[in-house]
C-alpha cells in the first residue's frame, strides 16, 4: 500500500510542486496520508473568479466612465479627482463615520449589557433572552420595512411617541437632523440582539474560579464585573467591533429601504452614494471609484484592529464560535 | 496503486459536476435575450409601470392582440423608481424587453446613442392615418434628433392643481388661486381653518420638483429650462430660478405645508393622497393620475369634493399661465435586440385601436389622440377628462418634467438639493451654485 | 458579606433589562397586532390600538399576491448557496489543515484576507460579470456571488473544527490503508458534523436573507426573493399596512422553525452570520 500525497496523479501531468515528491512514497509509521493542493482549487478558484476578480474590477472600473450601457471608456484619474473635489463625497464620508461611530458607541455598551446580563443561569433571563433574539428572525429588509410603518408621522407609531421626545409632529424620520438617529436606532434594534449573543456565548465561559476568587478578595458586583468580566471579553469585543465598525462602514440596506439617504442628504453614507452613483444616476465608474475607497476603508479598518489587538487571537475567537 | 488518486480525481469532476448543475438552474426562464431570426415563441416581453388600474387597460390590449398574433405578449410591471434601475441595468444586460414603457427626451436618450432602439420613423411614415392618430405635439415630444422612437400609446399627464371643494367651503375660500398672491393669501385663511393648504409628499422629492417646474414656467418661461436640459448648467443662474426658490422658501414659511412633509410617503394610500382625502388638505400639486387613484381608492371623495385647476398665475411673471407641465404622455419603444422587432411594431398599432383608447377614457384618462373631444363629454369622467383635454389642447407648451428630461447623472442632485431648500437647508444662491458646480 | 453582595438580585439590572425588554418586544408585539386585523380597522384605530377582530385573511392576500412563488425562490438559493458552499468549503478546509504544500497554506492567507472584503461594495462587477456570463436575472446569478462572499469565513470555522480532529486518528487510518480522500469521508466528515450544521445554517441565513445582490443582479417577477418580495410590497401596498406586516412575519417563519426545533445550532450559525 501506498500514500498518496498530492491530487495530481494517475494520469495527470507532473507539476512542479509535486516533482519534488516524485513516486509513490513508502508509508512510514507515524505518518499519515495527506491531501493535495487539488482539494484547496475549487473553492479558490471560485472565490478568485466572483470575489477577489469582483475586487479588482472596482479599481478597474474607478478609472473608467461607463453609464452601464455598452463597454467602459478608460478616463484615467479624472473619477478620483472629482472624488476628493466632489462636496457630496465629503459629507458622506462625515455621515459614514459618524453612523460607524454612533453605531459602535450604543451596541457595545448595550450589548455587553445585554449579553452578560442574558448569560446568568437564572431561569427568568433564560426565558427573557428568547425575547432579546426575537429581532434575529427578520431579515434587514424585513427589519427596515416595518420600522417605516412605525416611523409613519401620520399612521404609525411616530405619530404618538413623538411628541414625547420632542418631535410634536412625529416628524421624525423627515427631519434631517434626527433622521440618521433614526437609523442608528434601527441599527441598534437589529444588531444588539446578535452581539448579545456573541457576548452571551464568551461571558458564559468565564471559569467560574475567577469570580469566586474575586468575591473572596471582597468585589462587589461592579468591582467584579469591571476587573474579571471585562478584561475576560477582550477578544470577543474585539471580535464583535471590527464586525460592527466593518459592518457600519458598508452597510446600507436600511437606508435605501428607510430614507433613501434623505431627507435632503442628511443619511447618504459612502456607501449608499455608491449605490446613488451607480443605479440611479448610472455613473459606474464614478460609483465604482467610492466603492474603491470603500473597499480600502473597510479592509484597512479591520486589518487594523487585527493587527492592533493581535491577530491570532481574532482567529482563535472566530474559530471558536 | 493508483486507486486513491483516481478517486480522487472522479470526484472532483462530480464536484465541478455539481457546480455546473447549480450554474444550470434557473437560467432556462430567461427572457428574450439574444439576437437573430424572428421567434414567435419567444413572445414579446412589455415592460411598464405597475399601476393596477391601467394595467388593467394594458392586458386587455394585450389579450385582444394575443387572439390572432403568433408571438405572444405579456406584461411585466414594476413601481416607479425600482422600474427606471430594472429598465436601465437589463437594457445593460443581454436580457432586455422587447418593447417597454418610457417617458421619451432624457428617459431614452441614452439607449437611442448606445443605438439600442428600434427607430420608429419609418413605421410612422409608412402609415399616415396611424401617424395621424396622435396628438402632433405629443408625438413629436417622443422624438430624439429626427427620429421618432416612441409611440404615445397612454394618457396625457399634466400636473394639476387639485383641490377639495368641501375644504374650500370650510375655509371659506371661494375658488381656487388664479395667482400667487392669491394663493399666500389663501394659506392662511386654510390654516386658521385648521387645514394643511397643501399636501406633499416630501419623502420623494419628485413631488416637490412639480412646485418648481411651475413657478419656473411662470415666471420665466418653458426657455429657462429648455436650456438647462439642452446641457446649458449656467442656465441656472436665470434669475426665474432664484426667484421660483424664494417663492418656495416663502411658502415653505407661511406653513403652506405640513411641518412633517419630509416624512410623508407618496406610495400607497398611507400618504399625501389619503391625507388630501381625509379632508385634513385642501390642494395637492399631482399628475394626472392622481385623479384614477383616487377614483380607486377613495371613490366617494372624487365624486363630493374632488376638482381640478390650473397652477395659478405669477404676478409679473413672463410665462404663459396657460403653459402645461408634466409627463406629455408615455412612450412605448422597442429594443432593436427583440427577436421580434416588427410583430412588436405590430403590438404598438394594435394598441392604438379605437378599443384601446375607449378603455383609457373609460377609465378617466385622456389619451394623446386627436379628435376625442366628443367622446370625453360622454365619458362618466366627463368633467375631469374634459379639464384635461382642454388644458393640453390649449397650453402654448408642455414642459417635461425636469427629472425626466435632464441628463441622468444631474437628476439626483437636483432633487436631493430641492429637497433641502423645501427643508431650509439651502437658500436660492446655495441651490443654484451647487447646480452649476456639478461636474 | 461580600459573597451576598453578587449573589443577591440585581434590581438596577432587572429594571434596565426591562427596559430592553420592551423597546425589543414593543416592535414585533406592534407587527403581529398590525398582522392580524384588517386594513381598515388599521387605518380607522390607529396603530396603537389592539385588533379587535382577530384575522387571518391578509395571509390569503399575501398568498395571492405572490408571495409563495418569492419565499419558493429564495428556498431555491438558500439550497443551492448550503451545497455549493459545502461542496467548495469542506475539501478546501480538510486541505487547509491536512496538507502540507504551500498552495494550502497561501489559499488559507487570502481567505482570511477575504474575511476583510465587503461584499457590497463590489456589486458594480459582480454586475458586470454575471451579465457577460449570461447569467443575469437568473437564481444561479444570486447564489454565486452569496457563496463566493461567504467562503472565507466559513474556511476559517470549518479549518477551527477539523482542526479538533486529532492526527493519532488519521495516521491510524493511513495504517489500515486509506488515503486521503477515503479518510476524508470516513474519518473528518462524521467528526465535523456539528461545525457542518454550523455553517450550512450560516450559509443559509445569509442566502435568506440576502438583499443587495438580488436586487441588482435579477429583474422578473418570476426570480423575485423574499426580501425583494418585502420591497415591491411596500412600494405598492405601502396602502396596507397589516398585509405588509404579515408577509414580513411570513418570511421569518422559516428562521423561527429553526429558532424553535434546533436553537442551539441557530444560535451557533447566526454567531456566524455576522462575520458578513
Amino acid at each position: 500500500m501506498t500514500t498518496q500525497t498530492t491530487g495530481f496523479q494517475g494520469g495527470a501531468p507532473p507539476s512542479a510542486l509535486s516533482g519534488q515528491r516524485r513516486g509513490p512514497a513508502p508509508a512510514a509509521p507515524g505518518r499519515a496520508s495527506r491531501p493535495g493542493s487539488a482539494y484547496v482549487l475549487p473553492a479558490t478558484l471560485f472565490f478568485l473568479a466572483f470575489a477577489v476578480v469582483p475586487v479588482i474590477g472596482v479599481f478597474v472600473l474607478s478609472f473608467t466612465s461607463w453609464q452601464g450601457l455598452g463597454d467602459p471608456t478608460f478616463i484615467g484619474l479624472d473619477n478620483w479627482r472629482r472624488l476628493v473635489s466632489d462636496p457630496g463625497v465629503l459629507a458622506a464620508t462625515g455621515t459614514t463615520f459618524l453612523l460607524t461611530a454612533l453605531s459602535w458607541a450604543t451596541q457595545t455598551p448595550l450589548a455587553i449589557a445585554v449579553g452578560v446580563w442574558a448569560a446568568g443561569r437564572q431561569r427568568n433571563r433564560a426565558v427573557l433572552s428568547t425575547i432579546y433574539f426575537l429581532p434575529l428572525l427578520l431579515s434587514s429588509g424585513a427589519i427596515a420595512i416595518a420600522w417605516r410603518a412605525i416611523v409613519d408621522p401620520n399612521f404609525g407609531i411616530a405619530k404618538y411617541l413623538g411628541p414625547f421626545i420632542g418631535f410634536p409632529d412625529g416628524n421624525i424620520i423627515g427631519n434631517p437632523k434626527s433622521a440618521l438617529y433614526v437609523i442608528v436606532f434601527v441599527l441598534i434594534w437589529q444588531f444588539v440582539p446578535f452581539h448579545s449573543l456573541i457576548y452571551q456565548a464568551a461571558a458564559r465561559n468565564i471559569p467560574a474560579m475567577l469570580y469566586d476568587a474575586a468575591t473572596i478578595d471582597g468585589a462587589t458586583r461592579w468591582h467584579a464585573f469591571w476587573f474579571v468580566t471585562l478584561p475576560q471579553l477582550k477578544n470577543t469585543i474585539i471580535t464583535s467591533s471590527t464586525i460592527m465598525i466593518v459592518g457600519s462602514l458598508t452597510y446600507f440596506e436600511t437606508i435605501l429601504l428607510l430614507t433613501q439617504g434623505g431627507p435632503g442628504d442628511a443619511t447618504v453614507t459612502l456607501p449608499y452614494l455608491m449605490y446613488q452613483g451607480a443605479f440611479n444616476n448610472y455613473e459606474m465608474g464614478f460609483a465604482a471609484t467610492v466603492a474603491a475607497v470603500i473597499v480600502v476603508l473597510g479592509t484597512l479598518v479591520s486589518l487594523l484592529i487585527v493587527r492592533f489587538s493581535g491577530f491570532g487571537r481574532m482567529r482563535s475567537t472566530l474559530e471558536g464560535l | 496503486m493508483t486507486t486513491p488518486a483516481h478517486i480522487s480525481r472522479r470526484s472532483l469532476l462530480g464536484l465541478a459536476g455539481l457546480g455546473a448543475g447549480a450554474l444550470t438552474l434557473g437560467t432556462a426562464g430567461c427572457g428574450s435575450g439574444g439576437q437573430g431570426a424572428s421567434n414567435a415563441a419567444a413572445g414579446i416581453d412589455v415592460w411598464c409601470l405597475k399601476d393596477d388600474v391601467q394595467n388593467k387597460i394594458q392586458q386587455a390590449a394585450i389579450d385582444r392582440f394575443n387572439a390572432t398574433a403568433k408571438a405572444k405578449a405579456k406584461i411585466t410591471a414594476y413601481d416607479n423608481d425600482p422600474y427606471k434601475q430594472k429598465l436601465r441595468i437589463a437594457m445593460g444586460s443581454p436580457q432586455q424587453p422587447d418593447v417597454f414603457f418610457n417617458w421619451g427626451g432624457g428617459s431614452i436618450r441614452q439607449y437611442v446613442q448606445n443605438d439600442l432602439l428600434a427607430d420608429l420613423t419609418p413605421m410612422l411614415n409608412g402609415d399616415p392615418a396611424f401617424k395621424a392618430k396622435f396628438i402632433p405635439s405629443v408625438l413629436d415630444a417622443g422624438k430624439i434628433g429626427d427620429k421618432y422612437y416612441g409611440i404615445p400609446n397612454r394618457g396625457m399627464q399634466p400636473v394639476i392643481m387639485f383641490y377639495s371643494q368641501q375644504a374650500l367651503d370650510k375655509a371659506k375660500v371661494s375658488a381656487p388661486p388664479a395667482t400667487w398672491s392669491e394663493l399666500l393669501s389663501q394659506v392662511d385663511r386654510f390654516k386658521a381653518a385648521g387645514i394643511t393648504p397643501f399636501a406633499l409628499a416630501g419623502s420623494q422629492a419628485w413631488t416637490l420638483l412639480m412646485w418648481l417646474e411651475y413657478l419656473v414656467d411662470r415666471i420665466g418661461g418653458p426657455a429657462v429650462f429648455g436650456g438647462i436640459a439642452a446641457g446649458d448648467r449656467n442656465g441656472w443662474r436665470d434669475p426665474a430660478i432664484t426667484q421660483a426658490l424664494n417663492a418656495i422658501i416663502d411658502l415653505v414659511k407661511r406653513g403652506g405645508f405640513d411641518s412633517n412633509f419630509a416624512s410623508v410617503n407618496y406610495d400607497g394610500d398611507v400618504g399625501a393622497g389619503t391625507l388630501f382625502a381625509q379632508g385634513k388638505a385642501a390642494m395637492h400639486l399631482m399628475g394626472s393620475w392622481e385623479y384614477t387613484a383616487q377614483l380607486d381608492q377613495h371613490p366617494a371623495f372624487v365624486k363630493d369634493a374632488l376638482r381640478s385647476a390650473a397652477f395659478p398665475a405669477f404676478e409679473g411673471g413672463k410665462g404663459d399661465a396657460k403653459a402645461v407641465v408634466g409627463n406629455p404622455t408615455n412612450y412605448f419603444s422597442v429594443t432593436k435586440r427583440s427577436r421580434n422587432v416588427d410583430s412588436a411594431k405590430e403590438f404598438l398599432k394594435a394598441m392604438a385601436s379605437d378599443a384601446y383608447v375607449d378603455d383609457w377614457i373609460a377609465n378617466g384618462d385622456v389619451p394623446a389622440i386627436t379628435g376625442l373631444e366628443s367622446k370625453i363629454a360622454q365619458s362618466k369622467d366627463a368633467q375631469f377628462g374634459s379639464f384635461v383635454y382642454k388644458m393640453v389642447q390649449d397650453a402654448s407648451s408642455f414642459q417635461l418634467s425636469w427629472d425626466q428630461a435632464i441628463e441622468n447623472k444631474y437628476a439626483q442632485p437636483m432633487l436631493t438639493n430641492l429637497q433641502k431648500v423645501f427643508l431650509g437647508q439651502l437658500d436660492a444662491k446655495g441651490f443654484v451654485d451647487a447646480m452649476v458646480a456639478l461636474p | 458579606m461580600a459573597e451576598r453582595s453578587i449573589a443577591r438580585p440585581n434590581y438596577a439590572a432587572g429594571v434596565l433589562a426591562g427596559i430592553w425588554l420592551v423597546i425589543v418586544a414593543m416592535p414585533v408585539v406592534w407587527m403581529i397586532s398590525w398582522a392580524v386585523q384588517r386594513r381598515s380597522e388599521y387605518l380607522a384605530n390607529g396603530p396603537l390600538a389592539l385588533p379587535r377582530n382577530v384575522t387571518f385573511g391578509n395571509v390569503q392576500a399575501v398568498i395571492a399576491a405572490g408571495f409563495t412563488k418569492y419565499m419558493v425562490n429564495s428556498a431555491i438559493v438558500t439550497v443551492a448557496s448550503i451545497v455549493l458552499t459545502l461542496v467548495l468549503a469542506l475539501p478546501a478546509a480538510y486541505a487547509i489543515v491536512r496538507s502540507r504544500e504551500w498552495l494550502a497554506g497561501t489559499v488559507f492567507r487570502m481567505f482570511l484576507l477575504g474575511l476583510a472584503i465587503p461584499a457590497q461594495a463590489t456589486i458594480i462587477p459582480v454586475y458586470w460579470i454575471l451579465t457577460r456570463l449570461g447569467l443575469y436575472d437568473t437564481l444561479t446569478g444570486i447564489v454565486l456571488p452569496t457563496v463566493a462572499f461567504g467562503l472565507p469565513l466559513v474556511i476559517l470555522i470549518l479549518a477551527g473544527s477539523l482542526r479538533d480532529v486529532s492526527g493519532e486518528l488519521y495516521e491510524a487510518m493511513t495504517v489500515d490503508g486509506a488515503g486521503p480522500l477515503r479518510a476524508f469521508f470516513r474519518l473528518t466528515l462524521p467528526l465535523s458534523r456539528g461545525a457542518i450544521t454550523t455553517v450550512a445554517i450560516f450559509s443559509g441565513l445569509n442566502a435568506w436573507n440576502g438583499f443587495i445582490f438580488p436586487l441588482i443582479l435579477t429583474q422578473s417577477p418570476e426570480k423575485r426573493v423574499a426580501t425583494l418580495g418585502l420591497w415591491d410590497f411596500q412600494q405598492e401596498y405601502g396602502v396596507d399596512v397589516p398585509m405588509l406586516m404579515t408577509a414580513v412575519l411570513l418570511s421569518a417563519l422559516p428562521v423561527l422553525f429553526l429558532y424553535l426545533f434546533a436553537r442551539r445550532w441557530l444560535v451557533a450559525g447566526l454567531a456566524g452570520v455576522g462575520g458578513k
